[in-house]
């Protein structure tokens, strides 16, 4: 792979220097609309971009201690938080928050200036449904196992998981399995490759991943992969390079991401990069966006595309994070 | 973290470099959208709970769907007064009793309320306005009938009835306000789920008759989301969540399984490609034949009749995944090694040895006209270890030549998943130095 790297056209290298000036810039915008509309995703959208940052070996690109004060601006009394000052606490800016704040080591800081872990996990653990084991979002109710998933993260980066009833939502998982091998949404529902990823990882988290039809599964992802290299989320849908990361680490943790092509992939992601302004898009040619960036780098970072920085397959996490909290 | 919402699917890279000109109509947006923005927070902070900021936030929404926190202002500000307060016990009549003194004294009134909400939408307020009292729609028409003998209890049902109209009234309008934003953003997670809220409010406020008709206009959404768009998830999910909803005690429903199935029949008869509903069509199957007390024979013929459905579309579509997944739905049926097949349960080891054969013999002879697809290869191969399992021996020499000769294509047309496929090639064993039997 590296050897093939280096023969690679000019177009087909990482252009690493203008992803982290791209990312760097995403504060800044406060001229575009867009900025404005996307507030509710500020607390995503720093850990999707902090986390990119960290992959492509520039972790100190934002400065550490502007963003252990903003994501502690964004906490509510009851421990969970809002994606920035003034919007409502939520399970996925909270799970944001926590990955943040353990990748720049600053539980200390959560514990000293914020309502500390215990109050955090005391939040994400009453979301819990404790007759079916599954996770709502927020207070309105909404279930969907992306929910069960960012509270495993979460909660065991806290050292917190047994707070909730894992066995449980471990059931919940298992009722969400399909005849395919995949996962959905909820029971009953069609398997799809971003929840296949949250249901494999709660199950890694939770020490069951022999529950997983490793097999069957395997087969399914693999035929993801379509032609042009990229690939796509369920059957005959186009490719996207966010599956790039669902698809992927997966594959990573049933062990199987030698059963698709990896040098295609490799190429495709690329071919999605804007190499003039940064970033990465869905396909080529496309509007780039941090969401896509990251998980553009963090399937690149699978493929050990020379450069970058492990990614941890669970916790969409560096390596070097999970290996400091969890000992891993 | 697994969240799309505000990420850029499909959109066509374009120039950032704006002119002056362009810039300062964007940024006079930008002005206009904090502006309300900050109308929004500051009434939230003064505590107002009234019809201004109801509108406000219409407006919000509007422009910005996806502000969750928005629709739980909008939540708050209708449990906190515009809707009767809330029933906890099941006979929304009993609890509303007790409740609807407060109820008609809190401000606003349900008039004022109603029509600020449709001063707020103007495409629909004629709708509005055709609903109020007279429509079959209205609950007042219902309990008019049932209470049309004046008894003592009359004053109360009426104060009852009066709370129950408003709620109808304002729910309705909800449901119709996040309409517009739904076909605009049919992938946003907010409003499927504060749609999915609303109804649940109209389960603890509205009589049983009333919340059941509600719910049954929904299937109408779920449908037209799904013309729209034949794989959307989200759709898929709502439609499964409101067909449980109706099926259940608490809407006075019975089971809804046939005409769910006749409704993947027809998707799939629209669109053979269409895997949401193959999907939701095996889902449907074990508990319809339960219901329909399918007894062994009908069973077969079922399952005869599923796999003529499939083998005919396979057969003008022998490249489309989604036909393969359902196919490989039912041969599971019958070599899942654990238990008995689900669908046909009396089938002895030789019926399915037979099916499985005759499935196998079926599949070669698409070969015929198709010698380049891959998945007809993959199939027979998985079906061919199927079969060895089943009948617990090893696979024999001419079965062995042709896996062979299947993975020697397989690698051919397909090489991307080269590395699967010499990883089945040593477990079959058909790689000399290392053999792992099978």
């Amino acid at each position: 792979m590296s050897e093939k790297s280096k023969t690679l056209p000019q177009e087909l290298r990482l252009a690493t220097s203008v992803h982290v000036k791209y990312i760097q810039s995403l504060d800044t915008r406060k001229d575009e609309y867009e900025y404005w509309l996307t507030e509710h995703l500020r607390l995503n959208g720093l850990y999707w971009g902090l986390t990119a940052l960290h992959l492509l070996g520039h972790p100190e690109a934002l400065p550490r201690a502007e963003t252990i004060d903003f994501v502690l601006s964004c906490q509510h009394e009851n421990g969970g938080f809002g994606a920035a000052p003034g919007h409502d606490a939520h399970m996925l800016s909270t799970v944001s928050a926590v990955q943040i704040l353990a990748m720049i080591d600053a539980f200390d800081d959560l514990e000293a200036r914020g309502k500390g872990k215990a109050q955090v996990g005391k939040y994400i653990a009453n979301l819990q449904n404790r007759q079916t084991g599954t996770f709502a979002g927020d207070e309105w109710g909404e279930e969907d196992t992306r929910f069960l998933y960012g509270a495993f993260n979460a909660l065991s980066l806290l050292g917190l998981l047994d707070l909730v009833n894992v066995d449980k939502a471990v059931d919940h998982v298992v009722a969400c399995a399909n005849f395919d091998g995949g996962y959905g949404v909820s029971p009953g529902a069609e398997s799809h490759a971003g929840q296949i990823f949250t249901c494999v990882a709660a199950l890694t988290i939770a020490g069951r991943k022999n529950l997983v039809d490793a097999d069957r599964l395997g087969k399914w992802l693999s035929e993801r992969q379509i032609a042009g290299g990229g690939l796509n989320g369920r059957p005959e849908k186009k490719e996207d390079v966010c599956y790039s990361w669902w698809v992927l680490s997966s594959l990573e943790m049933i062990g199987k991401t030698h059963w698709i092509d990896r040098d295609q992939l490799i190429a495709f992601i690329l071919r999605c990069q804007d190499p003039e302004n940064g970033g990465i898009s869905d396909r080529p040619g496309d509007m780039v966006d941090v969401w896509h960036t990251l998980f553009g780098l963090t399937g690149l970072s699978l493929l050990e595309y020379p450069g970058l920085e492990p990614v941890d397959e669970v916790y969409c996490l560096p390596k070097s994070t999970t290996e400091r909290i969890l000992g891993k | 973290m697994a969240d799309q919402g505000g990420s850029a699917h499909g959109i066509a890279r374009a120039s950032r470099v704006r002119t002056e000109e362009q810039r300062k109509v964007e940024l006079d947006k930008i002005a206009k959208y904090r502006e309300l923005e900050d109308q929004v927070r500051s009434s939230v902070a003064r505590g107002d709970t009234g019809p201004d900021l109801f509108q406000l936030t219409s407006k919000l929404l509007r422009l910005n769907p996806e502000y969750y926190t928005v629709w739980n202002v909008r939540r708050r500000l209708l449990t906190s007064g515009l809707l009767s307060k809330p029933s906890a016990a099941s006979s929304p009549l009993t609890a509303s009793l007790t409740a609807s003194p407060t109820a008609t004294t809190t401000p606003p009134s349900a008039a004022s309320s109603s029509s600020s909400l449709s001063a707020t939408q103007p495409s629909h307020a004629s709708p509005t306005a055709g609903r109020s009292g007279t429509t079959a729609d209205s609950p007042v028409d219902e309990a008019k009938t049932s209470t049309a003998d004046a008894t003592p209890r009359a004053a109360a049902v009426v104060a009852v009835v009066a709370g129950q109209k408003k709620d109808f009234d304002i729910l309705k309008s909800e449901l119709e306000f996040t309409i517009p934003l739904l076909l605009d953003s049919p992938k946003c997670y907010w409003i499927w789920s504060y749609r999915l809220w609303l109804l649940q409010q109209v389960i603890d406020r509205l009589s049983v008759p009333v919340a059941r008709r509600v719910w049954q206009e929904e299937l109408g959404l779920a449908s037209k989301m799904l013309t729209r768009d034949r794989r959307n998830f989200h759709a898929w999910g709502y439609r499964r969540h409101v067909v449980a909803q109706l099926e259940s005690p608490r809407l006075g429903g019975g089971s809804m399984v046939e005409a769910e199935f006749e409704y993947t029949t027809r998707m799939i008869r629209m669109d053979l490609s269409n895997f949401s509903a193959w999907h939701s069509r095996s889902k449907l199957i074990p508990r319809l034949l339960g219901e329909r007390g399918a007894d062994d024979s009908t069973r077969k013929g079922f399952l005869d009749e599923e796999l003529g459905l499939i083998r005919e579309a396979l057969n003008v579509g022998p490249e489309d995944q989604s036909l393969w997944y359902y196919h490989q739905f039912l041969i599971l049926n019958l070599v899942n090694p654990v238990g008995h097949p689900t669908l046909t349960p009396a089938f002895t080891l030789e019926d399915r040895v037979t099916y499985v054969t005759r499935e196998i013999q079926d599949i070669k002879e698409l070969l015929e006209d198709y010698d380049d697809v891959k998945l007809i290869y993959e199939a027979l191969l998985e079906y061919t270890l199927y079969l060895g399992q089943l009948q617990g021996r090893k696979l024999d020499g001419a079965e062995k030549d042709e896996l062979a000769e299947w993975l020697q294509k397989l690698k051919k047309l397909d090489p991307m998943r080269n590395g699967r496929w010499t990883e089945l090639e040593r477990e079959c064993g058909l790689v000399e130095m290392e053999s792992f039997g099978n």
